[in-house]
């Protein structure tokens, strides 16, 4: 019998089109389901819907039934269901609740009424199985991304849930962290509803995939059958090459941007950056890339010229554009059209708009975007100003293997213009979109490929 | 000190600020709770800067809202409503407590956003939702300031970076939007992880020792002192 049904479930959101058409999905015990799809293409209120977050936290209009280990969604609220459902979201920042590691993950543990003396024993397992015992005690503000992130699965584990649900939670993650997230997370013997847009990730740890688009489900497979599906249907999704050559085109325009010998360090911290040297022609597009916490975000600000060098040198010539990462979040208009005129005007804007697949969307809130469409309308507003020297961080961030493609070819498109560099976590859009590569290591030598 | 403890002496020292009358012990205080507060370092910035301000502000402005006291040390013009403006020696006393107690209010409930454990305070509190929302809110402070930085430099990478009053202002809005997006998904979690659900149990807590009551005893004592000697 089924741990988890949708049954022919179709849902809008109060202010919106219908989310999801018709759905119908099984997850049984301990098996592990992969939602792909594009982004707005309903993943995300699959997984709500599975913690009955839709439609008790969001409203809406509900058809069809959905049932978690023998429980009506419709008749159980989701805090009733916390406990035999954990979720893990997209970002953690927005789902921590309190200041130190230990509260945090004892939260849960307290709302589902664990008799206290078990309390602190099953905190310390779900840090373990983590691997993020050494992290307890700590304040959350404390943590990176990635550390964050671990707390959250913990947070979620801790509960000894029969369902987890993972929507997208390596986005912020390098890939050495996203495995050892899917490691720790998929291999706990729960069932597990994950979305994703890095299927390289998280396919070999699926035993079904589920396709989504526009809200219905295009495919239900086990993940052999959804691979060969996935190879003629949605090539995209299917194969992304996480080794391989550039496309190794040298710039052989002018220098745009030379940043020498930069040391640069946040307060009193050990430094950020020391004695590192880059340089970017026009023409031009370096991947930058490293682990989390290597640098390469520094670099970044001190090429675009938003940090200056406290040793060393960073020069640039002409106008010089910076998207930093989780860009979304910082939009400042309350429409589309009017976000990216901000720095340009409106016929250059649509033109920006049509470039990042959002034309149609000009009346639009961009706070009622999807993240992978604000992450497309923020990367709209740092292309419409045609800057010399443009500066990615971490743009694929919630952005869908086709987009991601499409971006790399808009990018390369307009490469003769400008200078790019773009600092990213994604092997395979590395190697899309960059003529080259700089590394920066651990301890932040950097290494041309 | 138990969080719960510090919580009820920073409570008391506030309503003795509030109830004492004697600059000299006003200042004092004030001086004691900015010590106490510089212990936070860096972090402390934006609520000193937030105190200092509305402190000064209060300082500035109320000599010219009262007719008080007959030593005026300066006549204005005549303006409607408010009528001639003058400022008489009273009228600065009178300013001084009144920043000074704001002060002490403001720094009372720096130490309280820095330096306590609010994780422990929601652990011991009887009303727990109660807490719970106090504490969030509390970490909207260094929330804000994190999303003004982010917000200011994400402008700056577009090549727009907010200049003067009216730039600033402007990002107020999508500020607000900004942290009411965090709030709404923040629910969403707490409901996702049986927050509300009957039933809760708690962490058994540490029990109460000398140290704590001291802190319950110098409540008191802070609320008796201000109201009758200071």
């Amino acid at each position: 019998m089924a741990l988890a049904s949708l049954t022919g479930l179709s849902f809008s959101y109060p202010d919106g089109g219908l989310a999801l058409d018709d759905v119908t999905l099984e997850v049984e015990p301990g098996e592990v389901l992969l939602l792909l799809g594009p982004s707005g293409s309903g993943k995300s209120t699959v997984l709500r819907a599975l913690a009955g977050l839709v439609p008790w936290f969001h409203g809406g209009r509900f058809v069809g039934r959905v049932e978690v280990a023998g429980r009506d969604t419709r008749r159980t609220r989701p805090a009733e269901l916390a406990g035999t459902v954990a979720t893990v979201f997209q970002d953690p920042e927005d789902q921590v609740v309190l200041g130190r590691v230990e509260a945090e993950v004892a939260f849960g543990l307290e709302n589902v009424g664990t008799p206290p003396r078990e309390i602190a024993s099953r905190v310390a397992d779900a840090l373990e199985a983590v691997g993020a015992s050494h992290l307890a005690g700590r304040r959350v503000t404390e943590l990176s991304g990635g550390e964050l992130q671990r707390v959250c699965l913990a947070s979620a584990l801790a509960l000894a849930p029969q369902l987890l649900l993972l929507d997208e939670p390596t986005s912020q993650l390098d890939p050495e962290g996203a495995e050892a997230f899917f490691a720790h997370a998929l291999d706990a013997g729960v069932a597990v509803v994950l979305s994703e847009q890095h299927p390289a990730l998280a396919l070999p740890h699926a035993d079904r995939v589920a396709f989504l688009e526009r809200g219905r489900v295009l495919l239900d497979a086990p993940r052999e059958e959804a691979l060969a599906w996935l190879e003629e249907h949605r090539p995209a999704w299917a194969c992304e090459p996480r080794t391989g050559p550039f496309h190794g085109r040298r710039g052989t325009g002018e220098v745009v941007c030379r940043v020498d010998r930069a040391t640069y360090a946040y307060g009193d911290g050990p430094p950020a950056l020391d004695g590192v040297s880059i340089e970017l022609r026009r023409g031009e597009i370096v991947a930058l890339t490293g682990p989390n916490g290597s640098g390469k975000s520094t670099l970044a600000k001190l090429a675009a010229g938003l940090l200056e060098a406290q040793g060393g040198s960073a020069t640039r010539e002409g106008r010089a554009t910076f998207l930093l990462q989780d860009p979304g979040r910082y939009l400042v208009r309350e429409r589309v059209d009017e976000e990216v005129e901000l720095g340009s005007d409106s016929a250059r804007a649509r033109r920006a708009l049509a470039d990042v697949g959002l034309a149609g969307y000009e009346g639009r809130h961009p706070r009622d975007l999807s993240s992978g469409e604000r992450e497309r309308l923020a990367l709209a507003t740092v292309l419409v100003t045609e800057p010399d020297l443009l500066v990615l961080d971490e743009p694929t961030r919630g952005i869908d293997p086709e987009r991601r493609a499409q971006l790399a070819e808009l990018l390369r498109e307009q490469a003769h213009a400008r200078a790019t560099l773009v600092v990213t976590h994604d092997p395979s859009f590395a190697r899309l979109v960059a003529d080259r590569e700089v590394s920066l290591a651990p301890e932040r030598e950097p290494v041309h490929a | 000190m138990r969080p719960t403890a510090t919580a009820v002496l920073l409570a008391g020292v506030c309503v003795g600020a509030l109830l004492a009358h004697r600059l000299p012990a006003l200042g004092a205080l004030v001086v004691l709770l900015l010590a106490v507060c510089l212990r936070a370092g860096r972090r402390a910035k934006p609520y000193l800067w937030g105190t200092l301000y509305s402190a000064g502000f209060l300082f500035l402005l109320s000599p010219f809202l009262q007719s008080t006291g007959y030593h005026e040390l300066w006549t204005g013009p005549h303006v409607p409503v408010l009528g001639t403006l003058d400022v008489t020696s009273e009228e600065l006393r009178l300013a001084g407590l009144n920043g000074l107690r704001l002060a002490a209010v403001g720094l009372a409930f720096a130490v309280y956003a820095l330096l306590l454990d609010h994780d422990r305070l929601i652990a011991a509190a009887t009303a727990r939702r109660s807490v719970l929302a106090a504490a969030l809110a509390t970490r909207l402070v260094p929330t804000l300031e994190r999303d003004a930085r982010g917000l200011v430099e994400a402008l700056r990478g577009r090549g727009l970076a907010p200049q003067g009053l009216h730039g600033h202002a402007a990002l107020l809005s999508p500020l607000l939007a900004g942290s009411l997006e965090r709030g709404l998904n923040l629910a969403e979690a707490m409901e996702a992880r049986g927050f509300g659900r009957p039933g809760r149990t708690r962490l058994p807590a540490p029990p109460w020792r000398a140290l704590d009551a001291l802190g319950v005893v110098g409540a008191v004592v802070a609320v008796v002192v201000g109201a009758l000697w200071l």
